[in-house]
């Protein structure tokens, strides 16, 4: 999620990044060329990163302003037949952050009576990270972004129906104890 | 009551998130570039076979033990690529490095409890090898 009005911002990747910069230095002592010709790639790699990551922040600021995990908590949470369905995968796509942020928000709704497999498919339609799409064509192309997009929607239903299924196989009444 | 930002500042905050992983993405960058210079094309090809199913599988299983950021699988599926690896097998690990997260685990399983946590991850597995698969046989059959 991203970081409260005047709260400090938590860096995170530093220790890999020391690691990446140590082994830089190690190359450097052992074959300085290899490791001029490693930041040369590099550079290459982020210049093509540049001009997508300004489009990915502006959208990233976009769903920040009209999504929140409240907000989200109210669609998921009124689950029912085709809508609980398509609320799932709609909420799936359009949240953002790391899938474990939202775990407590989706354990709030299983509390609630939202049903495992709605869960499962919000989760896995988070493979479809809309503020990540520039970057994605970018890399693949528009065509493949879209078809793999369209498997992965499909997928979650699945993979949600499935789950659902095995909890009628199991458990006698269908849902799971909680 | 929660109060609504302000788009501006709801761009600052995004830029703020990004702010704060920079150095994952600038480790993340470098190491594609360690990458590139110093792992062969002959090297990786000895891993990704060009046999559909087993690259598929590699694809899969490297993706699902890596975390981070999307764009970090996008970014190294593409030099994958590039380097001339099936793309059944980059498919399969830029879905499964994002549907799959070994860190998550103790989490998921916490909140949700054992038996949805496996089958939820093993359905995701198995599902990164079919999404692979036929995206690929897809973009192929309309090419």
């Amino acid at each position: 999620m991203s970081p409260k009005r005047g709260a400090p911002v938590k860096v995170s990747g530093i220790y890999f990044l020391a690691l990446v910069l140590l082994a830089y230095l190690l190359l450097f002592g052992t074959t300085p060329d290899k490791a001029l010709a490693a930041l040369a790639e590099s550079w290459q790699v982020l210049a093509k990163l540049l001009p997508a990551l300004i489009v990915v922040i502006v959208l990233l600021g976009l769903f920040n302003y009209f999504f929140n995990p409240k907000k989200m908590a109210r669609f998921l949470g009124s689950e029912s037949g085709l809508r609980g369905w398509l609320i799932a995968v709609a909420g799936g796509i359009l949240s953002h952050g790391p899938a474990y942020i939202w775990f407590p928000l989706l354990s709030d709704l299983r509390g609630h009576g939202t049903k495992m497999g709605l869960i499962a498919a919000f989760i896995y339609v988070r493979a479809i990270k809309l503020p990540w799409i520039p970057l994605m064509v970018e890399y693949f192309g528009w065509p493949f972004t879209i078809i793999i997009s369209l498997y992965l929607i499909v997928g979650g239903v699945v993979q949600g129906l499935l789950i659902d299924l095995f909890d009628r196989w199991v458990f006698v009444d269908g849902e799971r104890p909680r | 009551m929660m109060e609504t930002p302000s788009l501006y500042r709801a761009v600052k905050n995004a830029a703020k998130s990004f702010l704060a992983i920079t150095p994952m993405l600038l480790g993340v960058v470098l190491m594609i570039g360690l990458f590139d210079t110093l792992v062969s094309e002959a090297a990786l090809r000895s891993v990704f076979s060009g046999n559909p199913l087993y690259d598929t599988l590699i694809g899969a299983a490297a993706g699902s033990i890596s975390a981070g950021q999307p764009v970090a699988s996008y970014v190294i599926g593409g030099e994958l690529r590039d380097s001339g690896i099936s793309m059944y097998a980059v498919s399969a690990f830029i879905v499964s490095w994002v549907t799959i997260g070994f860190v998550q685990l103790p989490l998921e399983r916490r909140l949700f409890g054992l038996r949805f946590m496996l089958q939820r991850n093993i359905l995701a597995f198995i599902f990164a090898l079919i999404i692979a698969v036929a995206s690929v046989a897809t973009l192929r059959l309309f090419s």
